[in-house]
């Protein structure tokens, strides 16, 4: 077993938020330089940068995972990792079909770029992708894991868009692989990551996660989240 | 003022909890945010949100709410409702917004 450093929550430049500078290959370089060994893309309510951001990482030797961070209803961001491209189609789907779709103003809210390899727009996204999609936590939830993928709470000790804040405490019959964590260790009964949530370069890898693996993937990752196999979480930095 | 006066004044939909329409109601609170209502919404109010997940109840529940009325609409899933039955505290409903129905129940109050 070894040790991998691992961010899930990174954002490209198809967020809205996020600086125009996180390209996918701006990412992967940056995730690199900082010592990262896994990471995985997660724009809010979609995931179409993951699979150019797979083969970028593929390419320079760093496993990238598929993943979103989703909107619920309730307005509770939570991070969803899919197991493969199969799953993130179905998926991807699945948002596009609960999308409200409020037509916005990218110079107000941020622009929504999906580019190609050479960074050429191929497409904007007209509606706003931050705001909630029609589907509750828990249905977010029962179709991240129908699709085989891991569903994870986002900043769950954030003042806003977290379960603490939109729903006041952690629902009883919540089914969360893990949670999302920014700042000191709570006990929720869940397993506690941390990851930078970068909307900028210079912010990947500002927290990140260390597990015990036999190799850097999504089935490794699942075993570790769930403390099986002997794969396990080492500890969370800061 | 009694839970039970909201809904005939207002012409609410009562989706649960009618165990507890006899409760007086001495103010009201408007928020979606539950660690919001949690912290600071006071007992005996009648709270009135979007938000329809089945945290809500469990902080009706804590904060002693007469009565939780969901603005615009919104309609409580299953789980909510049988969390109100369990509970006894009325879950209301209504077509008008959180803004209509305080104005409304601020008047009714005065």
């Amino acid at each position: 077993m070894e040790s991998f450093r691992a961010d899930l929550h990174i954002h490209s430049l198809l967020s809205p938020c996020a600086s125009l500078d996180m390209t996918p290959q701006a990412i992967v370089t940056s995730a690199l330089e900082r010592g990262l060994q896994m990471i995985a893309v997660t724009d809010h309510n979609t995931t179409l940068h993951c699979e150019l951001t797979v083969a970028i990482g593929r390419e320079a030797g760093l496993p990238v995972l598929r993943g979103v961070e989703v909107t619920s209803s309730e307005e509770v961001h939570s991070l969803v990792i899919l197991p493969d491209g199969d799953a993130r189609v179905k998926f991807q789907q699945w948002l596009e079909d609960h999308y409200i779709r409020i037509p916005y103003d990218p110079l107000i809210f941020g622009f929504q770029p999906v580019i190609d390899r050479d960074e050429n727009i191929i497409t904007e996204i007209e509606h706003y992708l931050t705001s909630s999609i029609n589907a509750s936590l828990d249905d977010i939830g029962k179709m991240a894991h129908c699709c085989g993928g891991l569903f994870l709470p986002a900043h769950i000790d954030r003042p806003s868009f977290s379960i603490t804040s939109q729903l006041g405490f952690m629902p009883e019959d919540l089914e969360a692989d893990a949670v999302e964590i920014t700042g000191k260790e709570i006990n929720t009964g869940f397993a506690a990551v941390k990851n930078s949530d970068a909307h900028y370069p210079d912010q990947i890898g500002r927290r990140y996660t260390t597990y015990s693996l036999e190799e850097p993937t999504f089935e490794e990752l699942a075993l570790a989240l769930g403390n099986k196999n002997g794969r396990h979480i080492i500890s969370v930095t800061p | 003022m009694k839970a039970d006066d909201l809904i005939s004044t207002l012409r609410l939909k009562l989706f649960a909890g009618a165990d507890g329409l006899g409760k007086s109601v001495t103010g009201g609170y408007t928020s979606d945010l539950l660690s919001d209502v949690m912290g600071h919404a006071s007992e005996g109010s009648v709270w009135i949100t979007v938000q329809t997940h089945p945290n809500v109840v469990a902080i009706a529940s804590l904060k002693d709410i007469a009565a939780v009325i969901i603005a615009r609409d919104e309609v409580p899933p299953q789980e909510t409702i049988e969390k109100s039955n369990g509970e006894g505290i009325p879950l209301l409903g209504s077509s008008l917004n959180s803004f209509e129905l305080s104005g409304l129940i601020y008047k009714m109050l005065e």
